[in-house]
């Protein structure tokens, strides 16, 4: 079975570097070539079950960051692989990837899982099994403290909630707050950083409901908010159910503005339809940033794949570039890893302007948001009140 | 009236707009043989369930022993000592014949239950998982008895003590819930058509081991339409027709009351052996399709 | 907390609108489920997937080839009466001579391979769907309602109206009525069943696939995990109606749209599904027949209400359960760390399963709410625990947790049979999760509970591979030795008696419900244990952790295995959580493995491998 696998990761590679090829043939004609044994992240995360649409956003993401790396010469000449596990974002089965990941001295490191359920069922083995859990979706704020082998460059709440609030309440104008929010470890979390941060702005949180994440019906939680009276609606909710809410906020002939966080990713553009005109967001990863690390990324992307790449696949990109620049500078080995990333500064990626991770929390620090408005289908800058 | 161990005075109980049992009074003595007979949907099965705590009636009262039994409910029926098969027979068809009879026995159990409130169920389990000395010996005892009493239905169960009892002949099963009934020691056995369904052998030898139990000496209640059994076995037979008493006395002056005669004329013929027919008074047979309510499927089954 | 004049001065009307909006969804789905009661006597739990159908069909037709809306209704009507007529060919005419149980587990088959299936051919990504509807609204209160919600409370009425002159007034509709009532006879008047079973199979079926379409459009949104949430708000409003009444389905549906919206008025969205199942509950104890209903007898259930079918077990013979035992005790030896851990789990899971059979196997009582026990476990320990309890004394406490909650929660359902004790213990399974998410201040809510100390025994560390394997491996063969000797003990006959007969049991003096309570303590004991366990070897747990799902799972197993097998249990639990590990590469049809075996199972096997015990 471990051969199949193997065989799979073959093919796969044997198909990268087909596109490779192809790559280095139209465009880059000096591209290293990279040999011998290949160096392997261990990626835990949802193939199939109720969260393969986000497996599947960060394979394409992984593997168009292995088609740069590879292409500029690997890891000191070897060639970077990874092998992908499914874990149907189920803790049962993520603590067993975790077992075949630890004792697979292939692995350099390893990459997951989705959810914080999952992954942090895995981190006291990874914990004690030296080897680097790296948890690029997880905001749970305990997610790094299990121990100093879990690491995440997902954007902490802590710094990302002041600047939304910050957005929200100067630029948007909004005093009286109505905030719905998904009742998850994300959303709470949030949630409560946002209020912190808007009530030290001076604004007043008239109402707060938190809702289920099956929930498609909010028109009497939306009645609810109503009644409070406030002057601007602000959604802690992925895309879908921004994308519900949102409708239903103007099905129920409420025109007051809305900041929703899902609202970033183009899923949401296409759900809410007309209602989603006007709803305002923020990106960590903005696609029309002028850097050219973004535009690159973009590019490829577009290239390779025929859509904008959502926010999943710029992680995925950028956490394979990074333990990638990671492994070069400080080697391959588990505890080079680990020592590495406390030691890395001044790297450029697609969502941070500058990657440095905080060494006590092992998260980044100083993150960047792009603020946005959603506009017949697409997205603009937000260019001051009145718009 | 004095000696009576059984008493029921005006009994009676309603579905919907029927009465199906309409103010029946009933006693029987210590050792007595008292058979109740009468047409289909008499109302003889619901009286039954009545005395015996599977049905609850809506008005009268229930005496055993001087002790005031009304409405209790069927497990405290069992604890002091009414014991009674069913009409259609209703053995546990995964256990064995042993077990079905152990069942029997399960009032009797003395060390493996316990009656301590609050801790009680945990000495129970514990009882159970650890089978102290007491436990074992009196489980011991249980199935030497329960292996007696299957002894005495001679070679139709005793080869057969370990089989579950779904593999059992009809007849066979009908016997497993007399041994069953037996193993409970009762005050007053009720038996509900125990040879229903049965063949002339089948029933002469149901008929035989009746006939025993009477002579050691059991105070019995029984339903059953086979009117020569009745006559042969009954000290007193009484007569039911639309839930009401028609005639009562020994099995000659029942079987010429004139009322009797004409309440099976007016329904079908005496007697016979119906083994799939049901009383139709019993409540699972009440079906509302109510149009008013649009509804459609079963409702009712008290006995359900 | 609120006083009487801000009570009064709450929106009702806008909470009223809301909730008719809201509940005319809710009583689409019910009008095909209480159809469906109505004849076969049957939860349907696939009439939920069969409504994902009809929402991935309308979402082809109408943005896939772009045909106009009136062809799209005819098209998905079509082919969801197809998937419902499928159901009752594959999943309930086979099952036609088993116990009623059967096709209630069929459907759930059912329901996980056709959602598996749109899964795989049209991708979990939620997707817009949208149509040319009048876009005009219409000012109520304070908010507005369109024409598409107009059109799902149209719909759900004119098909009620439909189906009731077509039952009261057509002769086809007499020999369904005829059916429901007894199928026997029916059969005997010459109406033949399997047509009428089918064409009401189909009718259902093309009601739920017209409602995924219509709520698909309300919400421009199809999801393929939605359904199971919608089937089970549909299964609550034909309780609340009166299980085979159609129109009363109407009325359940709105009802439970209005408690809900109310609800969230006074208390918040958060507690929605808490008052949708509360009501379950409270609906099933005490108005079983439904509030339309004068009655208040529960309707009649089958003497023998059980899966159990009339099979001998098959005993493994003693050499070979310790050579098992040989193998399973030196298999870390090996030194596959994987290998290890994925039998950790399968024993972890063995252990829920042992209690699961107990209960649902040797009572009767079939639970699909058994990760409810698990959950206190799990939470009962690691709250202790990372409040400085002792980690050996915290397990112990997560049993008794479990064992004395769980009973005290199930008590009220021990008086109700067969299907009944199935929905119910779903709907305790849901409060109990819903309870944790909700109860910040004793929970931690959604965040759960981190930093939970790891495995140990009076300060023995156990938190190794291998050292946690033993451990586990130890109390699930511990725990699967006490049960054998309970049921082995006068306690073993006493449960199956009342399993196979509670009246004729409690004629012999059974006190049913304290030896119900017996079981749902000692299986209560053995879930508990095996959540705690579970909570110190993953050091993190949330609501989510013991989901619906993994109640699925664990009655899979023990079917699998022979309900009320107790080696069955353990053998149905190790197939069930290693061969899937065994076969990652086909992951991606993990569930659809599940589903069709489980199908397959209960038509060709449905004693299970072991046999029932």
């Amino acid at each position: 079975m471990d051969d199949f696998r193997e065989r799979a990761a073959l093919s796969r590679r044997a198909f990268g570097s087909l596109a490779l090829w192809a790559m280095i043939a139209a465009a880059a004609p000096l591209a290293a070539q990279t040999s011998g044994e290949p160096v392997y992240i261990g990626v835990s995360g949802p193939v199939t079950g109720p969260h393969a649409q986000y497996g599947a956003q960060w394979k394409q993401g992984f593997d168009l960051a292995l088609e740069k790396i590879n292409a500029d010469g690997g890891i000191d000449g070897r060639p970077l692989d990874y092998i992908f596990e499914d874990s149907q974002n189920d803790p049962r089965q993520t603590i067993a990837i975790a077992q075949k990941f630890i004792a697979d001295q292939k692995i350099a490191v390893e990459v997951g899982d989705f959810s914080s359920t999952s992954s942090m069922a895995a981190s006291p083995l990874y914990q004690r099994g030296r080897l680097v859990q790296f948890g690029f979706t997880n905001s749970h704020p305990d997610f790094t403290k299990t121990g100093d082998y879990m690491w995440s460059n997902n954007v902490p709440q802590s710094e990302e909630q002041p600047l939304v609030a910050r957005h929200v309440v100067e630029d948007l104008g909004m005093k009286k707050i109505a905030l719905l929010y998904l009742n998850s470890d994300w959303g709470k979390t949030s949630k409560d950083l946002f209020a912190e941060a808007a009530t030290g702005l001076g604004a007043e949180i008239v109402a707060e409901e938190a809702y289920l994440g099956d929930e498609k019906d909010f028109r009497a939680t939306l009645v609810r908010a109503r009644e409070a009276a406030p002057d601007g609606f602000v959604l802690v909710s992925y895309y879908n159910d921004a994308a519900l809410i949102v409708r239903q906020i103007r099905d129920l002939g409420i025109d007051l503005p809305i900041y929703a966080a899902g609202a970033n990713s183009p899923e949401f553009v296409s759900l809410a339809g007309e209602a989603g005109n006007g709803v305002h967001t923020v990106m960590n990863f903005a696609p029309m940033s002028p850097r050219p690390v973004v535009q690159d990324f973009v590019a490829a992307f577009e290239a390779e794949y025929g859509t904008a790449p959502s926010h999943f696949s710029a992680m995925a990109y950028d956490t394979f570039n990074l333990l990638a620049a990671a492994m070069r500078q400080y080697g391959t080995g588990r505890e080079d890893i680990k020592d590495g990333l406390g030691k890395i500064s001044g790297l450029e990626s697609v969502i941070f302007p500058e990657v440095a991770f905080d060494p006590g929390t092992r998260r980044i620090s100083s993150p960047a948001v792009t603020e946005l408005v959603v506009q017949d289908g697409g997205y603009l800058p937000y260019s001051g009140p009145g718009q | 009236m004095s000696d009576a161990i059984l008493t029921a005075t005006g009994i009676t109980r309603r579905f919907g707009g029927i009465t199906a049992v309409d103010g029946v009074d009933l006693h029987v003595a210590e050792g007595e043989f008292l058979s109740v007979i009468g047409p289909n949907g008499a109302g003889k099965t619901t009286l039954f369930n009545l005395i015996s705590g599977q049905d609850r009636m809506d008005g009268g009262k229930v005496t055993l022993e001087g002790r005031d039994i009304t409405n209790l409910s069927p497990h405290k029926m069992a604890e002091i000592g009414v014991a009674r098969t069913f009409q259609h027979g209703r053995v546990f068809g995964n256990l064995t014949v042993m077990d079905n009879v152990l069942i029997g026995c399960h009032v009797r159990l003395k060390a493996a239950r316990s009656r301590v409130p609050v801790i009680g169920p945990v000495l129970e389990l514990g009882k159970a998982l650890i089978q102290p000395r007491a436990v074992r010996e009196e489980e011991e005892a249980m199935r030497e008895e329960a292996r007696a009493i299957i002894a005495t239905f001679g070679e139709r169960l005793a080869p057969r003590i370990d089989n579950p009892t779904y593999s059992l002949s009809y007849a066979n099963r009908r016997r497993v819930e007399i041994a069953r009934a037996l193993a409970l020691h009762p005050r007053i056995l009720i038996l509900d058509e125990p040879t229903a369904g049965m063949n002339e052998s089948e029933t002469a030898e149901m008929q035989e081991i009746i006939a025993g139990l009477k002579a050691s000496g059991r105070t019995i209640l029984l339903i059953e339409h086979k009117l020569n059994m009745v006559m042969q076995l009954s000290d007193r037979v009484m007569a039911m027709d639309d839930g009401k008493v028609i005639s009562h006395g020994t099995p000659t002056e029942v079987r010429n009351d004139p009322k009797v005669i004409e309440a099976y004329l007016g329904h079908s013929s005496i007697g016979g052996a119906r083994p799939a027919a049901r009383d139709s008074a019993e409540p699972q047979e009440i079906i509302t399709v109510g149009p008013a309510q649009g509804r459609i499927g079963r409702t009712g089954g008290a006995e359900a | 907390m609120e006083s009487l004049s801000s009570l009064m001065a709450m929106p009702w009307l806008d909470y009223s609108i809301s909730g008719l909006v809201i509940g005319s969804i809710y009583a689409l789905m019910a009008v095909g489920l209480a159809l469906i009661f109505g004849v076969a006597n049957l939860i349907n739990f696939a009439h939920g997937a069969v409504f994902t159908v009809g929402a991935y069909i309308g979402w082809t037709c109408l943005v896939g080839i772009g045909l106009p809306l009136g062809v799209t209704i005819v098209v998905v009507a079509a082919v969801s009466g197809a998937a419902g007529a499928l159901i009752e060919w594959l999943a309930i005419r086979p099952l036609n001579r088993q116990s009623r149980i059967a096709p209630l587990l069929a459907t759930i088959g059912v329901a996980l391979v056709l959602d598996q299936i749109i899964h795989i051919v049209f991708s979990p990504t939620p997707r817009a769907l949208s149509a040319n509807i009048p876009d005009w609204r219409l000012q109520i209160g304070n908010g507005t309602i369109g024409a598409i919600d107009i059109t799902i409370a149209l719909t759900a009425i004119l098909s009620a109206a439909a189906l009731y002159a077509f039952l009261f007034r057509t002769k086809l509709g007499m020999a369904v009525r005829a059916t429901a009532q007894d199928d026997d006879a029916a059969k005997q008047m010459g109406v033949n069943i399997n047509a009428v079973n089918m064409t009401v199979f189909g009718i259902a079926g093309a009601l739920g696939g017209i409602a995924g379409l219509l709520v698909g459009l309300y919400y421009n949104s199809i999801d393929p995990n939605a359904s199971f949430q919608m089937m089970l708000k549909g299964m609550v409003a034909i309780v609340i109606g009166g299980m085979a009444n159609v129109p009363g389905a109407i009325g359940g549906g709105l009802i439970l749209g209005l408690i809900e919206s109310w609800g969230i008025g006074l208390f918040g969205a958060s507690y929605r599904n808490l008052f949708a199942f509360v009501v379950l509950l409270v609906m099933l104890l005490f108005r079983p027949n439904g509030i339309f209903s004068r009655g208040k007898e529960r309707p009649a259930e089958p003497m023998t209400g059980t899966f159990v079918t009339q099979t001998k077990a098959v005993t493994l013979p003693k050499p070979l359960i310790w050579v098992l035992i040989g193998i399973a005790v030196i298999l870390p030896m090996a030194n596959m760390p994987y290998i290890t851990q994925v039998m950790t789990n399968a024993y972890l899971y063995g252990l829920a399963a042992l209690a699961l059979t107990l209960v649902s196997g040797t009572v009767g009582l079939v639970s699909i709410g058994h990760a409810a026990l698990v959950a206190i476990g799990a939470y009962a320990s690691a709250l202790l625990t990372t409040k400085g309890l002792p980690v050996s004394l915290g397990i112990v406490i997560g049993g008794a947790a479990a064992a004395l909650l769980g009973t005290a929660l199930a008590y009220p359902a021990f008086r109700l049979r067969g299907h009944y004790v199935a929905i119910g213990t779903l709907a305790l399974g849901e409060i109990v999760s819903l309870v944790i998410l909700n109860w910040e201040g004793v929970t931690n809510g959604a965040l759960g509970v981190f930093a939970i100390p790891p495995l140990e025994i009076f300060g023995f560390p156990l938190y190794g591979t291998k050292a946690s394997y033993w451990f586990v491996l130890a109390l699930m063969l511990l725990m699967a030795g006490l049960q054998v000797r309970l049921l082995k003990s006068h306690l073993g006959r006493t449960w199956k008696a009342i399993r196979e007969d509670t009246v004729a049991a409690e004629t012999y003096g059974v006190a049913s419900n304290y030896y119900k309570g017996l079981a749902f303590g000692f299986a209560g004991f053995t879930a508990g244990i095996a959540g705690a366990v579970t909570a110190h070897q993953w050091s993190f747990i949330n609501y989510d952790s013991f989901n619906l799902l993994f109640s699925v799972l664990i009655l899979t197993m023990a079917i699998l295995g022979g309900l009320g097998n107790v080696s069955g249990a353990i053998l149905g639990a190790i197939l069930v959580a290693a061969l899937p590990e065994m076969f990652r590469t086909l992951a991606e049809y993990r569930m659809l493995f599940y589903g069709a075996a489980l199908i397959i199972l209960i038509r060709f096997r449905p004693q299970g491998l072991l046999g029932s015990g």
